[in-house]
């Protein structure tokens, strides 16, 4: 029977035995890929078997460490489906673009990206606080190793920066869950469903700053420029795809449902902070000289919209945060893909120097026109979906709120049109004239053509992902809009 | 005529086992002049299993007070036999790849073995005499195994600042007793707390008492103001020791300082407890801001093992049931991690032929994967981080605190930890630094093996006490409720 707990075991034993058992460089890659793929497969199970109106499903919830109350309890919900569904697609076209690149040290580059994936996991699944606070802190582990290991030439300064953003604000969360768990009223219980509405305002904000740092919120994005800019490319598009999404899934799936009242009452301030946040980032974005620098900081303005459509508090705002986490998730983890595939093969992902690219590499031009088209939430595109149902609550909680967010999606639009230009056409960057980088092929074009492809199926078909996701993040978000009301 | 004291055998078994595997371990090693004595090693090893076997095997009797009343073997004596035979094994395996071994290894299986008998009396200690002699039974046991390789000067000069350092903690701590005696007319723990409980409050005599055996039992503990010799005597001690007083003499005079408080002392917290704090809060700060800025990994241990005390001291303020299970997890949690650290700087410092630092471990890691792995394994249990010991450890310590109402020492001990990571993963950074090469020297050299299991061993009680530590918190409680239950 396969459960929530299989999806997490599997990629963890098998990120571990890849990591030790010294197989051949290209079966220990063929053998993470096989996994990676195979997680692909028992998610879409999932997704398929999946009843929206049932609650959290999959589960399983078993004694861990009786004396304190702590129980191993993982189920996915729509919420917690639909990102790590995401999370699988996106593991698995990462590793199969490491594949492709002939990454050296298979066997640790591969098998932290599959434990990475089992933490994400459990991040999404769990229904306990303890639980979640492994998958939380757990993530980073790997990650770091990734990025302090094989990151670019100021990896050190970037790995730094990480550390001592995420664990300040991961143990600070630490003691709050202690004092959650501690004080139940019926013995020490670390359940959520035990935790719902007994927090006061300093645990709130203790697990609020830890979320606002992972997402990353404007201002706590100082990390993830350095950390985007350092990791090689499939692990930052692990980073920006999907670990970044447990910042915003903990928001919706933690905070608001287990501290209705506080989030009702300061949800104007992260209602503000993602405005700007969108809007400060939009422009960022649009003044970056490379790739990476654009993409990396349309990841914080997305990231910051994702939250001000959580913090709406109502059911639309609820189900388009989650949607637009699932697009990007798929449109960062593919243009950071391309983009380092741009860089490796052209030796800089500098505007100045590329440019024109779209000349007889019909593929490139194509690949890059679709994702841009879809990141920049052209009608009929599943991100136009997303943000129409974000910018609707937000019209619906007030109308200059609406205003000023569809301002950020014109921006979007402004430095995703640039990037397009800036590398397809233009005049020709002396790195395309002198190296004549080749067409976009084989192995990365494999890798990013899934990605790809899933954007246009949700392009054509938004609602498979809305019905299943709309009851679960109504849920979430019921008290807390409850409370909202009652003001 | 002097009344022969009582004495039940089979209650003292353990320490009996002890002391006559030192005296076999001597005997055996006069006839084994000039051939290989390694010998005497895996005698010592066969009598620390007895030691600890007999232990186990009385897990759960009722307590004894035996000896003239001098010791009192209860649940909590009993777990610190099992901990210290544990850690003596280990320390003994690991020292078997140290190559000195071959000539001087029954001497030093012998003095371990006394060490290891005086921290098991100190933590049955009935009386301030008991303790007193206990103390200095392991004391200069260790005074000689720091100064053990007489060849380097650095361990000769470990051992003589130990000798000197440790003698005035000695003293300071008689001269405590002494003064409580005339407070109380009495060494006796029941004895103090009867006279303690009448004395007038506020009495100079009591207070300087108190004081002077706090700070007698805190030298040995390593917490500030009382830490200046750890950073030295840990890092020309030969490394296998350092690992034993790590692991073992934080066990023994943790448990000491934890019984005088629960026991003697107890009438009187108001005096200590400021105290404590105090010095809780300055241990963990200075202990891990030194930590940062060392180049010399055995050093920056040295340092971080400060700050690990500062912890410890976190639960004896918490004190009773909670705290004290705190406690003796964190305690018997940190032990594997200190003495698996410690035995990959061994392999480390044969491979490399001289001090470990972060510049001559650069890119180790690759060269040993198991070894660089398990040092990773251990340095980010340290840390803290979820699925290891050392995080549940943290846990418990952090949780007793919390739900006690000291939440603001379990917030300093999370900032403490998070300033921690920074200097564990300095070493990891080093230790997979690809921009460096370092060649293996001595690669295989004989005696490897018994390092390398003892390193499993550990490997295998950090992941099982963090993934799975229901029993050891069952044990740690049991063992607790003697202190909780005070007298």
């Amino acid at each position: 029977m396969i459960t929530a707990t299989t999806l997490i075991t599997v990629p963890l034993i098998a990120g571990i035995v890849i990591l030790i058992v010294p197989f051949a460089q290209r079966l220990a890659g063929y053998l993470a890929l096989l996994v990676a793929l195979g997680m692909v497969g028992a998610v879409a199970g999932f997704v398929y078997r999946f009843e929206p109106m049932a609650g959290y499903q999959f589960g399983d919830d078993a004694e861990w460490i009786p004396q304190l109350g702590i129980r191993w309890s993982v189920a996915l919900d729509g919420v917690g489906l639909a990102l790590a569904a995401v999370t699988a697609l996106v593991v698995a076209c990462a590793i199969g673009y490491g594949l492709w690149a002939r990454r050296d040290r298979t066997h640790a580059t591969f098998g932290l990206l599959l434990i990475t994936e089992a933490f994400l996991f459990v991040v999404f699944a769990a229904r306990d606080l303890f639980v979640f606070y492994v998958g939380f802190e757990g993530m980073l582990i790997p990650l770091l190793v990734l990025l302090a290991v094989w990151g670019g030439d100021e990896r050190r300064k970037a790995t730094v920066q990480v550390v001592a953003y995420t664990a300040f604000g991961t143990l600070l969360m630490l003691v709050a869950i202690l004092w959650l768990g501690l004080t139940a009223p019926d013995g020490p219980d670390f359940s959520m469903a035990a935790a719902v509405g007994r927090g006061n305002d300093l645990v709130f904000w203790a697990f609020a700053l830890a979320f606002a740092i992972k997402s990353p919120l404007f201002p706590f994005h100082g990390w993830v420029m350095p950390a985007y800019r350092q990791s090689s490319p499939e692990v930052a598009a692990v980073l920006s795809g999907v670990a970044s999404k447990a910042g915003g899934f903990a928001f919706l799936a933690v905070l608001v449902p287990l501290f209705p009242e506080q989030s009702a009452r300061y949800a104007w301030l992260f209602i503000a902070l993602g405005l700007i946040g969108f809007l400060w980032g939009a422009l960022l974005a649009f003044r970056q000289p490379d790739g990476r620098g654009v993409i990396a900081y349309s990841s914080i303005a997305q990231m910051s919209f994702v939250v001000l459509g959580i913090f709406l508090l109502n059911a639309q705002g609820s189900t388009g945060a989650t949607f637009q986490m699932v697009n990007h998730a798929l449109v960062s983890a593919a243009l950071f893909l391309l983009a380092g595939w741009l860089e490796s093969q052209a030796g800089s992902g500098d505007f100045r120097r590329l440019g024109g690219l779209a000349r007889s590499r019909p593929i490139l031009a194509t690949v890059a026109l679709v994702l841009g088209m879809a990141a920049l939430a052209v009608p009929g595109s599943s991100v136009f979906a997303s943000e129409f149902l974000i910018l609707l609550a937000a019209f619906a909680d007030a109308w200059w709120l609406g205003t000023i967010a569809s301002l950020g999606i014109v921006l979007a639009a402004m430095y995703m049109l640039r990037w397009i230009s800036a590398v397809l056409h233009e005049r020709e960057g002396d790195l395309v004239g002198q190296l004549r980088p080749p067409d976009l092929r084989s192995g990365a074009l494999l890798a990013v053509l899934p990605l790809a492809l899933a954007l246009i199926a949700l392009s054509v078909a938004p609602a498979q992902l809305t019905e299943r996701v709309d009851p679960s993040s109504q849920m979430m978000v019921a008290g807390a809009f409850a409370d909202k009301e009652a003001r | 005529m002097i009344e022969a004291p009582n004495v039940v055998v089979l209650a003292i078994a353990p320490e009996i086992s002890l002391l006559v595997g030192a005296s076999l371990v001597l005997m055996v090693a006069a006839f084994l002049r000039g051939r290989d004595r390694g010998i005497g090693v895996l005698l010592g090893i066969a009598a620390f299993a007895v030691s600890g076997g007999f232990a186990i095997a009385a897990w759960g009797d009722p307590p004894v007070v035996t000896v003239a009343e001098a010791l009192q073997v209860d649940q909590l004596t009993q777990a610190v036999r099992i901990l210290v035979a544990g850690c003596g094994l280990l320390t003994l395996l690991v020292a078997l790849g140290w190559p000195r071994m071959r000539e001087a290894g029954a001497e030093y299986a012998a003095i371990l073995l006394f060490a290891a008998t005086g921290m098991t009396l100190i933590a049955g200690s009935n009386s301030f005499l008991t303790l007193f002699v206990a103390l200095e039974l392991f004391s200069i046991s260790l005074y000689v195994l720091c100064a053990f390789d007489r060849s380097s000067k650095a361990s000769l000069e470990s051992g003589f600042k130990y000798l000197v350092l440790g003698t005035i903690g000695s003293i300071i701590l008689v001269y405590g007793a002494a003064f409580l005696y005339g407070a109380t007319g009495s060494f006796q723990f029941d004895g103090v707390a009867a006279g303690l409980a009448e004395a007038e409050p506020g009495a100079w005599l009591v207070a300087l008492g108190v004081v002077l055996v706090l700070a007698g039992l805190l030298f040995k503990i390593g917490a500030l103001p009382f830490h200046m010799w750890v950073p030295d005597v840990y890092e020309g001690a030969p490394t296998s020791v350092t690992g034993f007083m790590a692991a073992a003499t934080k066990i023994a005079a943790f448990v000491a300082l934890a019984r005088v408080l629960a026991e003697p002392l107890a009438p009187v917290r108001d005096t200590w407890e400021p105290v404590l704090v105090v010095v809780a809060v300055a241990t963990i700060v200075v202990g891990n801001v030194a930590a940062l800025v060392q180049d010399n990994v055995k050093r920056m241990l040295a340092y971080s093992s400060i700050a690990a005390a500062g912890f410890g001291l976190i639960a004896i303020i918490v004190g009773g049931e909670a705290g004290s299970r705190a406690l003796l997890f964190y305690l018997a949690a940190y032990a594997p991690m200190a003495i698996g650290a410690f035995a990959v700087i061994t392999l480390h410092e044969r491979d490399h032929r001289g001090v470990t630092t972060l510049e001559s471990i650069r890119a180790w890691g690759f060269e040993r994967p198991f070894a660089g792995l398990a040092l990773v394994v251990f340095l980010l249990g340290f840390a803290g981080f979820p699925l290891t010991a050392g995080f549940l450890g943290k846990f418990l310590v952090a949780g007793s605190a919390v739900e006690s109402g000291w939440a603001w020492l379990a917030v300093v001990g999370a900032i403490g930890s998070v300033i921690g990571i920074a200097y564990y993963l300095r070493v990891i950074l080093a230790l997979y630094d690809r921009s460096a090469r370092s060649g293996v020297h001595a690669a295989g050299a004989p005696g490897l093996a018994s390092v390398s299991i003892a390193i499993a061993l550990c490997l295998a009680l950090v992941i099982a006490g963090g993934a799975l530590p229901g029993i050891g918190i069952d044990w740690a409680g049991e063992a607790a409720r003697v202190l909780a239950a005070g007298r």
